[in-house]
């Protein structure tokens, strides 16, 4: 009966806004109309009118409640088939163009087969194919194994002090490796005599860009990540004492000591590096007809 | 009795003919249900009080709900439309606690 006397006094005038919606939990309007019906004010409607009224207005409650659910489970349920559905194509079409990269492979190996056959029956032939070989193995088209030098870049550890509390803890971009470094790296390995790199597996060819795009590193336009193994083939005391004394090394050294990155090599006995992604045919020229003058072999462009 | 299988029967309505609700109509539902159940919290302790009155509580459930998309409504055309929702949202669910807490009082004398 709290209702009840408090609808009854009238409040007090220095009640604040917040004591209201506080102490005021019950709709006033019920002890008024309780209050009319007591002092006879008011004419008695038909009671199955109200009962009828009260039914549909919980019917309507009810059917609010029920398709405020459905909303917002179909929501999650969208969202969560529409991740599948994309889920399924990335897989499906990554999956094909892995199936034309194992056929490209197989083309390829069959026609150099085919080339290898004919050009073994001629000396000049023959004198060709060595030099395809040699640009072969300085274009990165052929897989490759021998000793060297394995490079370790990392990104700095999540600092121990970060708050532990508030979520995920903020990355210091300091501590990241970027893709000058990557870059800076190679080329010191290239000039310390490495013979073929590879990062993460990624085969360095000579057209072979090192770039950053939003978070990661692209190489070969192909994303590389945390942690970066640089392989290099080449002799590795040679190597390793040259590339230490690259003064970019030093300083690259300097910086990952001073902001926590992990920058470290050793030398290998036995490293295996894929071949770089097929290089494409850019030119291509009719055989000439016999009895025609021969046309200039050089490529264009 | 009459009035909880009008709640069950509206329940059941709306899972089984699953309407749909049109796109404009769609982000006021949530904060209509929270004034519906507070209009309904509202009701049952009155019923409880022994004061329960049809009509207050008719009129009650469709103004509380008609109001608390309005403010929605006009918040979203503000831009204020999350931070009006909250307080939609606290001063209903403090009525709210405050009917169950009474509920409670009546039901379990405690």
């Amino acid at each position: 009966m709290t209702a009840l006397s408090r609808g009854g006094a009238p409040r007090s005038l220095g009640a604040s806004l917040l004591d209201a919606v506080l102490a005021e939990t019950l709709d006033p309007a019920y002890a008024q109309a309780a209050q009319a019906r007591a002092t006879g004010r008011v004419a008695e409607r038909p009671r199955w009118r109200g009962r009828l009224l009260v039914a549909l207005t919980m019917l309507i409650a009810g059917l609010l409640v029920s398709v405020t659910y459905d909303q917002a489970a179909a929501g999650a349920e969208g969202r969560e088939k529409v991740r599948e559905a994309l889920i399924d194509d990335i897989d499906r079409e990554s999956s094909a163009s892995d199936d034309l990269g194992a056929q490209l492979q197989d083309l390829n190996a069959r026609v150099t087969a085919a080339r290898d056959e004919v050009l073994t029956h001629s000396a000049v032939g023959q004198q060709a194919l060595d030099a395809l070989a040699r640009a072969e193995q300085g274009s990165g088209a052929v897989k490759v194994t021998g000793p060297g030098l394995l490079i370790t870049v990392a990104n700095a550890d999540p600092t121990a002090d970060a708050d532990p509390v508030g979520g995920a803890a903020e990355e210091d971009p300091r501590g990241r490796v970027r893709d000058g470094d990557l870059q800076q790296v190679v080329n010191a390995l290239w000039a310390a005599g490495a013979e073929a790199i590879s990062i993460n597996g990624q085969r360095l060819g000579p057209l072979t860009a090192i770039r950053f795009a939003g978070e990661a590193v692209l190489v070969d336009f192909k994303p590389v990540t945390n942690p970066y193994e640089i392989s290099a083939i080449g002799d590795p005391d040679t190597l390793a004492t040259r590339f230490v004394l690259n003064p970019d090394v030093q300083d690259l050294g300097f910086i990952s000591k001073s902001f926590g990155l992990r920058f470290d090599y050793a030398r290998r006995d036995e490293l295996t590096l894929p071949a770089a992604s097929t290089p494409e045919l850019r030119i291509a020229l009719p055989e000439a007809p016999a009895g025609a003058p021969a046309t200039d072999p050089t490529p264009g462009g | 009795m009459i009035p909880i299988l009008g709640l069950a029967a509206g329940v059941l309505l709306g899972l089984f003919f699953d309407p749909t609700v049109p796109l404009w109509l769609q982000p006021y539902l949530p904060i209509a249900v929270v004034a519906a159940l507070d209009a309904v919290f509202g009701g049952f302790r009155a019923r409880l009080d022994g004061i329960f009155d049809a009509k207050v509580f008719v009129i009650s459930f469709v103004s509380n709900v008609v109001v608390a998309a309005l403010i929605v409504f006009l918040g979203d055309q503000l831009g204020v439309g999350a931070q009006l929702s909250t307080a939609v949202v606290v001063v209903l669910g403090i009525r709210i606690f405050g009917n169950a807490a009474a509920i409670r009082r009546h039901v379990f004398r405690a």
